[in-house]
């Protein structure tokens, strides 16, 4: 598998998507790529820009973005991740439109570090279609159109990081209902879970007292399949709207696992869709699985 | 027939990234389809339209900057404003060929690693104090900025200020001093920018409109431009070291570990080499061509002379030319000008110019500087949004066309388009420094609003006291 982890600086905040992002490529032993993705100069100035970055670089002074893979570089081997591994800028490879550095494959996985410049959504998509990613991990856009169009346009599925303590003990909220991605849904939900140690709640809610067939089926389908792979869980069917449910439910201390909605495009663009409306809601990582 | 999810997915991703470009072409539509308005002619009215849907197009960037050139070609033709030979014809100027030429000698003189000689300059000059070297750094910037242009300045000197803060040897951050080394060059840099027309484009660029635009065809020599802008060079670069050591107060007064370090970091160049000494001895040259040559030969000849001479003399590649050159702002710049000529010839920068002074006519009888007010407002609101050259590039016509002396508005517009302080995107060397990444918006706004405050103020009182003074025997044509 490919996991993408995407940064936007150094703080406590992406240090946190760094070392949850880590850990859960860990457990499936996935080749993992870090991606920095910097703000462009405005067309009319970025040639005197690239001409300050050119005389910077004989200084040794390099762009901010590799500055920040830097500092992911050395959290990742401080925790384990790259052992001996050297970060060194003239590893440095320019493609089109990308600048990447690939690290000497000392575990089972390979690590990637790739700088790109320009327009967030469009440059993440560019990366997420070259890297064919399994999921891409990212931090909480601060605007909600933004995780709006994250979660429509990002062909892949997403784990948004959002208010994220290392230290907690987090359970699994994971959300059954009778769509497609829904079994994916499961399947990553006993690694994760296995990979935290954390207990799953299955929950499928249904916006009226009667449960359909479809619902009733995923339900069992999701406690067989935990039950198979031994996981701790609890198994819920509930009432009400399920965007506020899934909120209320998992609150600040779990990881809300759910399937990405498959219906059409220009309605959900328009209108958004559970998923959506649940990971601008959550207060908790929220993982959309495509 | 319904149409797969993907296939909508990739066309509502292309829209909303697009959409700047979807919602501009549906105005420029719906303009086009509107009556146009009493006094204006119809050339005019689409020239407006064309001038609307250009602006609108530089600030959002929904497409490449040269595509913008290549739509007003096409437009000034198809909206049948001009014939095609006169659109070709007004794409070539001296104007442009003095930013190509100016903008190919920068790549050349970065090349050569002056920066380490301006470091050692520098630090001779100031020593180890964070108020001296502040003014060291403003001073240089502003002096060399003014011809060589900033962006070429800041190049050289940002690498002298970020070593200068990771020398520090500090364990805790110092955004102050980080921020106050930094504006110190990029303010520094806009306010030299305006004391001759190599500063920047912008001036260029206003040379030609005056050539081009005013009546009387009023020409302004190298040194009479230097005449009427240098006294704001000088009063910008003492008062910005005063006010941004006002708004960064840094966290010590003494840089001695810094100093000591870059010194040994430059130490190695040794003595001044042949290919440095040629590079200072061809620009030597053209600044002097610049001053006595320009009524003869034009700015933009001495400019691409320039070029040539230091690719002639093998101290740069024409390959490093070639991909160091912004080529799409040549012509970027190529087309806003050509634009600006056809604002001019359709009427439609007089029929703005008008439309703006009649809302503030009651005050202008009674208050002569209102359009000079007016005038350093727009600028300046303008070039914060969209960059200084830009703002000069598209307004300079409706400001040569509000009423008052057309040395002084155009003067006026030049010098303020550098007021860009507010913003990152206003002037390259505020990007430059920005893109470092140890600068923060706010932080332009920190500073920006004390010398935006002091620039109006004094641009003001050049315009009332010292320009009337010096207008007789600079004689203008």
């Amino acid at each position: 598998m490919k996991f993408l982890i995407a940064l936007k600086n150094t703080t406590d905040e992406s240090k946190n998507i760094l070392e949850i992002g880590c850990k859960i490529a860990e457990g499936f032993s996935a080749d993992l790529t870090i991606c920095y993705i910097g703000k462009q100069s405005r067309a009319l100035i970025e040639g005197d820009v690239n001409l300050a970055r050119q005389t910077l670089s004989e200084w040794n002074i390099h762009h901010p973005g590799l500055e920040v893979l830097e500092w992911a570089f050395n959290i990742l081997k401080e925790k384990g991740f790259a052992p001996d591994s050297e970060f060194n800028i003239e590893n440095l490879v320019e493609e089109k439109g990308r600048i990447r550095m690939v690290l000497p494959k000392t575990t089972n996985y390979q690590i990637r570090l790739v700088l790109r410049e320009g327009d967030l959504l469009s440059e993440l998509n560019n990366e997420v279609k070259h890297g064919e990613f399994d999921i891409a991990i990212m931090g909480f856009p601060r605007r909600k159109r933004m995780t709006h169009k994250m979660a429509q346009f990002l062909d892949t599925s997403i784990f948004f990081v959002k208010n994220f303590k290392p230290s907690w003990d987090y359970k699994i909220l994971l959300c059954v209902d009778d769509s497609r991605a829904t079994k994916r849904a499961v399947i990553l939900s006993t690694r994760i879970s296995k990979q935290f140690d954390a207990d799953v709640i299955s929950v499928t809610v249904s916006k009226t007292s009667f449960f359909g067939k479809g619902y009733r089926n995923a339900h069992t389908w999701a406690e067989r399949y935990l039950k198979r792979g031994k996981i701790p869980f609890e198994s819920k069917l509930l009432s009400g709207n399920p965007v506020d449910v899934f909120v209320d439910e998992a609150g600040e201390d779990h990881i809300i696992i759910m399937g990405k909605a498959k219906g059409n495009e220009i309605l959900k663009f328009i209108f958004g869709s559970k998923p959506i409306h649940t990971a601008q809601r959550a207060n908790c990582p929220v993982l959309m699985v495509n | 027939m319904r149409l797969p999810n993907d296939l909508i997915r990739n066309l509502l991703f292309w829209a909303q990234q697009k959409r700047w470009l979807i919602i501009i072409a549906l105005l420029g539509v719906v303009m086009y389809q509107l009556p146009y308005p009493d006094g204006i002619s119809i050339a005019g009215y689409r020239t407006l339209i064309l001038c609307i849907i250009v602006i609108s197009l530089i600030i959002t960037e929904p497409v490449p900057l040269p595509a913008v050139a290549l739509l007003i070609a096409v437009l000034e033709v198809v909206f049948h404003i001009a014939p095609p030979v006169e659109v070709a014809n007004s794409y070539m100027n001296d104007s442009v060929f003095f930013i190509m030429g100016s903008l190919m000698m920068a790549v050349a003189i970065v090349h050569q690693g002056l920066d380490t000689r301006l470091a050692l300059g520098i630090i001779r000059l100031t020593g180890n104090k964070v108020k001296n070297i502040v003014l060291g750094f403003t001073c240089v910037s502003a002096l060399l900025s003014s011809f060589i242009g900033e962006h070429t300045v800041v190049a050289m000197m940002l690498p002298v200020g970020l070593s200068l803060v990771r020398n520090c040897g500090k364990n805790k951050p110092i955004p102050n001093l980080t921020a106050l080394i930094l504006f110190s060059i990029a303010y520094g840099s806009t306010v030299g920018s305006i004391g001759t027309p190599s500063g920047g484009a912008r001036n260029a660029i206003m040379l030609e409109y005056w050539r081009a635009i005013t009546d009387s065809g009023l020409t302004l020599t190298y040194f009479q431009w230097i005449i009427m802008a240098y006294p704001m060079v000088i009063i910008g670069m003492l008062s910005t070291t005063f006010l941004l050591q006002m708004a960064f107060k840094p966290e010590f007064n003494r840089m001695d570990t810094a100093i000591r370090r870059l010194k040994i970091q430059v130490a190695h160049k040794g003595k001044i080499t042949g290919n440095e000494f040629l590079t200072i001895l061809i620009f030597v040259i053209v600044f002097l061509c610049w001053i006595f040559l320009n009524e003869q030969y034009g700015l933009g000849i001495i400019a691409i002379g320039g070029a040539f001479l230091y690719m002639a003399t093998g101290l740069v590649e024409w390959k490093q030319v070639s991909q160091n050159t912004n080529w799409g702002v040549i012509l970027l710049f190529a087309g806003t000008i050509s634009l600006g000529v056809q604002m001019k010839n359709t009427g439609t920068a007089l029929w703005i110019g008008n439309s703006l002074m009649s809302l503030f006519s009651p005050l202008i009888d009674q208050f002569t500087m209102i359009p000079y007010i007016l005038n350093i407002f727009l600028t300046m609101l303008l070039s914060n949004i969209m960059s200084s050259s830009g703002t000069v590039a598209v307004l300079g016509p409706i400001t040569l066309s509000m009423g008052g002396d057309p040395a002084y508005m155009g003067m006026t517009t030049a010098i303020s388009s550098a007021f860009g302080y507010f913003s990152a995107i206003a002037a390259p060397a505020c990007m430059i420094i920005y893109s470092s990444g140890l600068v923060k918006m706010t932080d332009f706004l920190k500073a920006g609003w004390r010398m935006a405050i002091m620039s109006t103020i004094t641009l003001l009182l050049l315009y009332k006291f010292y320009w009337p003074l010096i207008i007789g025997f600079t004689n203008f044509k």
